[in-house]
């Protein structure tokens, strides 16, 4: 009698711990988001303004929509992409000439997409064959940045004379489009990781490669969707980038793919893949933007904002990665 | 007589890419010719050979050291403002600041057992933004611009510069090979646990490794800050790139073990002859940058599919003996 009891308390105390990190480890970022935003409402007059939060949420919608569609590749165990800049802003240059050529900026979107899908797609059958994808990405990061200049020989393009402008501005709410467009994204691209077949398989796959494959997945053909999926997210968000600015060229976004990884790092999506999701991805990119603003409203400089991600990103890759051991344990 | 043939048969492929690119460059340019070609390839050594160096250390211990190119922005602007205090002192400072950074992601690497590319890609902007700050977010410029003179004396082809970069190539080459540090180093890149099994500290190896890395980082940013008189806050940023560039196409394994200095240094005669031949015929950066990806690709790819062949001939080997029983 007393040592079923001991047995049975002794069973029910064990996960106490677990539980505890486990609160830390998906608590850990909305409780962050909420503090700094609480603690720069107070401290800094102008931040919780509509205009501001307003602005916040517009700046985000880009790193945000890329920052989610990466999730899937994080997740697949396949690390991150480091050609996230120069891809968008393939993205967005096709936007801005397919648009200036058939007049409608939708079609631009499209053929933004497609391309990026194509793109995806090819890194997507390396990846997928087992090459490491830092590196693939990488290198073709730098030929797509190096066809891009030669294509446009470093000049700024536009789209002539066709409005594409309504993309980004047309509202709702006084909310722009391309916050709708992220939530909606990280909408979908969290239905799709946590609900349907092929995401179960991309968290399966980076969780214990050998076990994916022995039960029948494909680690081609789950890698080559995690990739399709990147490929939409950055086609939307050069698109969208493309049609804020009206203009491009192949030297823009310089400090876009630290920020996607950032903020996909930030959100918590385990590195080593199996763990992770796109709303934390979101709100991993809230929060980086929302830091580069509030630094912004204090007179703080480029240089403070990418110290103090940098220092984010060392401080909380780390704490997760202790809170998963000691979980494990 | 006999190690120069296993020389050349362990390296054919390098020496066979080397010959092509010389060869192409000599032909397409017409003024990429003799001791002037030597120099203008030698010149590129700094910073992109010994960073290269640097991160094929992490590389050949089966890690990843992403963030050398932000290390060596941020040496590059401590070694601009500390000019003052001299050259080779202000060099120094900066190298020492580089190891110690080193050897700091190294031993959290080591520690905590947390995968050196996300810790690294994280100390890559926490650099890149130390790199801001130190600066100010505008290009510092050396006040007194003799102070580099010395590095630029021409000896025949060579400058201090260059001879630098072949020294540090020369000097980890036998410490990788001719030493037990360097030994364990390579050992605990290609069998890991039997490393460990043996005896080999793999805490004190890796981050010996990491502080390698880091000191050569840092001495490629503090050269090359001081050749060009200034160092920018988003200066060298794709020396990440060319670095691995070289590493790969040298034949270091991505995978860690395989390969050594010989092996970078071939890798760096490519991309520097590539870099120096493509700007001979006024080519802009970006094309270079083109082909350097475009090779790269082409290498980690030749290298993938090499690898499958050699997998696939053992299984066959090992299935012959099975059938010859049944």
């Amino acid at each position: 009698m007393t040592s079923t009891a001991s047995i049975a308390a002794d069973f029910t105390a064990r996960p106490t711990r677990g539980s505890v990190v486990r609160f830390v480890n998906s608590h850990t970022l909305p409780l962050l988001l909420a503090a700094v935003f609480i603690a720069s409402a107070i401290s800094t007059p102008d931040f919780a303004t509509f205009a501001n939060i307003r602005a916040i949420l517009i700046n985000t919608s880009i790193v945000g929509i890329i920052a989610v569609s990466m999730t899937a590749i994080t997740i697949s165990g396949n690390f991150f992409s480091l050609g996230i800049a120069s891809s968008t802003v393939l993205a967005g240059i096709v936007f801005l000439a397919v648009s200036g050529l058939t007049g409608s900026a939708l079609a631009g979107l499209g053929a933004a997409v497609a391309v990026s899908v194509t793109l995806g797609i090819m890194q997507g059958l390396i990846v997928g064959a087992g090459l490491n994808p830092v590196i693939t990405t990488l290198a073709v990061g730098s030929v797509i940045y190096g066809l891009v200049a030669i294509a446009t020989k470093g000049a700024v393009v536009t789209a002539g004379s066709v409005d594409v402008a309504w993309l980004a501005t047309w509202n709702f709410l006084e909310i722009p489009l391309p916050v709708y467009i992220f939530v909606l994204f990280t909408a979908v691209a969290w239905f799709l990781t946590e609900h349907t077949l092929i995401g179960r398989n991309i968290h399966l796959l980076g969780a214990n490669r050998a076990t994916a494959r022995n039960s029948g997945i494909s680690p081609q053909a789950t890698t080559i969707w995690a990739f399709i999926a990147f490929g939409v997210g950055l086609g939307v968000a050069g698109a969208l980038n493309a049609s804020q600015l009206h203009q491009m060229q192949a030297n823009d976004l310089a400090g876009l793919t630290m920020d996607v990884i950032a903020a996909v790092l930030v959100g918590g999506t385990a590195v080593s893949g199996g763990e992770g999701s796109p709303t934390r991805s979101a709100l991993g990119a809230l929060l980086i933007v929302a830091l580069g603003n509030i630094m912004l409203l204090h007179g703080l400089d480029n240089g403070w904002r990418v110290f103090l991600v940098g220092g984010i990103v060392v401080v909380l890759v780390v704490a997760l990665h202790v809170l998963r051991k000691v979980s494990t344990r | 007589m006999n190690a120069a043939k296993e020389f050349f048969l362990k390296y054919s492929l390098q020496i066979v890419v080397l010959l092509l690119v010389v060869g192409i460059m000599v032909m397409v340019s017409p003024g990429f010719r003799g001791e002037a070609a030597l120099f203008s390839s030698l010149e590129r050594l700094i910073p992109l050979g010994v960073i290269a160096a640097g991160l094929a250390v992490t590389m050949i211990a089966g890690e990843f050291d992403l963030s050398v190119a932000s290390m060596a922005a941020f040496a590059g602007a401590i070694a601009v403002q500390l000019g003052g205090l001299g050259l080779i002192a202000s060099i120094l400072i900066a190298t020492v600041v580089g190891v110690l950074l080193g050897s700091l992601q190294g031993w959290v690497i080591a520690r905590l057992g947390i995968s050196s590319l996300v810790f690294t890609v994280g100390t890559l902007i926490l650099l890149r933004g130390a790199t801001w700050l130190a600066t100010d977010g505008v290009p510092v410029t050396l006040t007194d611009y003799k102070l580099s003179d010395a590095l630029m004396v021409r000896i025949w082809v060579f400058t201090p510069l260059s001879l630098t970069t072949i020294a540090v190539l020369a000097v980890l080459g036998i410490f990788l090979s001719r030493t037990r540090w360097g030994r364990e180093i390579s050992s605990i890149g290609g069998a890991r646990q039997e490393a460990v099994a043996s005896g080999v500290k793999l805490r004190s190896r890796l981050v010996l490794a990491f502080a390698i890395s880091g000191g050569c980082g840092a001495l490629a940013g503090a050269l090359s800050s001081f050749r060009g008189g200034s160092a920018t806050p988003d200066g060298l940023a794709n020396m990440l790139l060319l670095a691995l560039a070289a590493v790969l196409i040298g034949g270091v394994s991505l995978t860690g073990g395989r390969g050594g200095m010989i092996n970078v240094a071939f890798g760096i005669a490519i991309t520097a002859v590539l870099a120096a031949g493509m700007s001979s015929i006024g080519v802009k950066a970006f094309v270079t940058e083109l082909f350097t990806g475009v090779l790269l690709l082409v290498v980690i790819l030749l290298e993938f599919a090499i690898s499958k062949a050699v997998a696939y001939r053992a299984s066959l080997q090992r299935r012959r003996p099975h059938l010859a029983v049944a």
